[in-house]
């Protein structure tokens, strides 16, 4: 009926492909079912896992493994399915759920965004700057504070957002669902259209074998 | 739990899954009956459908399968049903992996089809409540092969995958035991209004 389940060369290569997107999984191969949301909180990685139609999978393991693979840190979720890990350098981490059957996820959080608060000195200087008399040094310390608040309070703004956008994106989708039954009908038309053609052809009542 | 993604299982398991599922695909489009079409096609979209909706369960979720149903009324013909709703499930929402897809079919499928096909003659014969018995054993036995079939192939893919057998009772079983209700509600109400469906030509291939 359809070729999807393809030649071993094909599937070699779909899984070839797969595993490559998989490793930056932030392609359309990272399973819809179980969904990771990151986000970062002053150099501290957050965010939770949750299942598509409702759900989150609560005291289950989280991996964190670094850009070459080697695990760092393996904790679990809380009982609302958050995870929450704080890593000594700011550097690109991949985070993996798994619920122990079948269920697995992976999502990578890059340095950039750890990076910045844990590198500024205590607030303290900020309000003694406040007169134009700033010395270069000052204003380096300034800019990164600056930068450091920004990038927390964007984080901040952003994270309501992003959690929605996640939410939306793997949200069923009627249209789809109804597209899904056209296909099946279409199917079927299809198959009866062939089988009234093959009896069409051999003049008398159909069935193969 | 059914829907494995993608990356997840090895690739000899990969081509196992596919090379059984393709097998499957072939007998039974090469039994179907063109009178069973609509049928098949019919219940290619409640399993489309009806496997959409999750209901999160301790720390996992699943949904219903009605794989055993499937299989009682359509015998090897649940196979390419069960085959089109994953297709469009792994295309549509990515449900599953598309590399997955054989291994998926052959964990869910499978296991419906063939007690469907054994509990087939039974069920045409006996009363309807004991049908409804029959159907519901069918339904869970089914969920418990699908849920041996995905271990299987977790397990044999790396042990690190290995399922918890306490976490696959914990969502397996009350699967099993709604599915059981509802396939032998199903199967009863249809041997009252329409007996005939469950003596459907496709099913006298393998007597």
């Amino acid at each position: 009926m359809i070729g999807a389940a393809g030649s071993p060369l094909r599937r070699l290569f779909a899984a070839a492909l797969a595993a490559g997107l998989l490793v930056d999984a932030t392609g359309p191969a990272a399973a819809h079912r179980l969904k990771l949301f990151l986000a970062t909180d002053a150099g501290e990685i957050t965010g939770h896992a949750f299942f598509v139609g409702g759900g989150r999978p609560d005291g289950v393991e989280f991996i964190v493994a670094d850009a070459a693979g080697r695990v760092v840190h393996r904790g679990r979720t809380d009982d609302h399915g958050a995870l929450r890990w704080r890593p000594e350098v700011a550097a690109d981490y991949a985070v993996a759920v798994d619920t122990g059957d079948g269920h697995r996820v992976t999502a990578t959080i890059v340095a950039d965004r750890l990076a910045g608060p844990a590198a500024v000195a205590p607030p303290t200087p900020a309000s003694d700057t406040a007169p134009a008399t700033t010395s270069p040094i000052d204003r380096d310390a300034l800019a990164r504070l600056v930068e450091a608040h920004v990038d927390a309070a964007l984080e901040r703004r952003l994270r309501p957002l992003m959690e929605a956008y996640d939410q939306a994106e793997s949200r069923l989708r009627f249209n789809d669902v109804m597209g899904g039954i056209g296909m099946i009908v279409g199917l079927a038309g299809a198959a009866a259209w062939a089988a009234s053609r093959r009896r069409g052809r051999e003049d008398g009542r159909g069935g193969t074998s | 739990m059914a829907h494995i993604p993608d990356g997840v299982l090895s690739l000899p398991v990969l081509l196992g899954g596919g090379v059984l599922a393709v097998g499957g695909l072939a007998l039974a489009l090469s039994r179907l009956d063109e009178r069973d079409i609509p049928k098949t096609a019919i219940l290619a979209a409640v399993f489309f459908v009806t496997s959409l909706v999750s209901v999160p369960i301790g720390p996992s979720s699943v949904h219903l399968l009605l794989s055993g149903l499937i299989g009682i009324v359509l015998g090897l013909a649940a196979i390419p049903a069960i085959f089109v709703g994953l297709l469009l499930q792994a295309v549509l929402f990515g449900f599953g992996g598309l590399t997955a897809l054989g291994v998926d079919v052959v964990d869910i499928a499978f296991p419906g089809t063939i007690l469907g096909l054994l509990a087939a003659p039974l069920l045409a014969r006996t009363s309807s409540l004991a049908a409804a018995l029959l159907a519901g054993a069918v339904a869970a036995a089914s969920v418990v092969g699908t849920a041996g079939c995905v271990t299987l192939a977790l397990a044999l893919s790396s042990p690190d995958y290995l399922p918890s057998l306490r976490l696959v009772a914990l969502t397996y079983l009350p699967l099993a035991a709604v599915e059981a209700v509802v396939t032998g509600f199903v199967v009863a109400y249809l041997k009252q209004v329409k007996p005939e469906i469950l003596a459907a030509p496709s099913r006298e291939v393998l007597g």
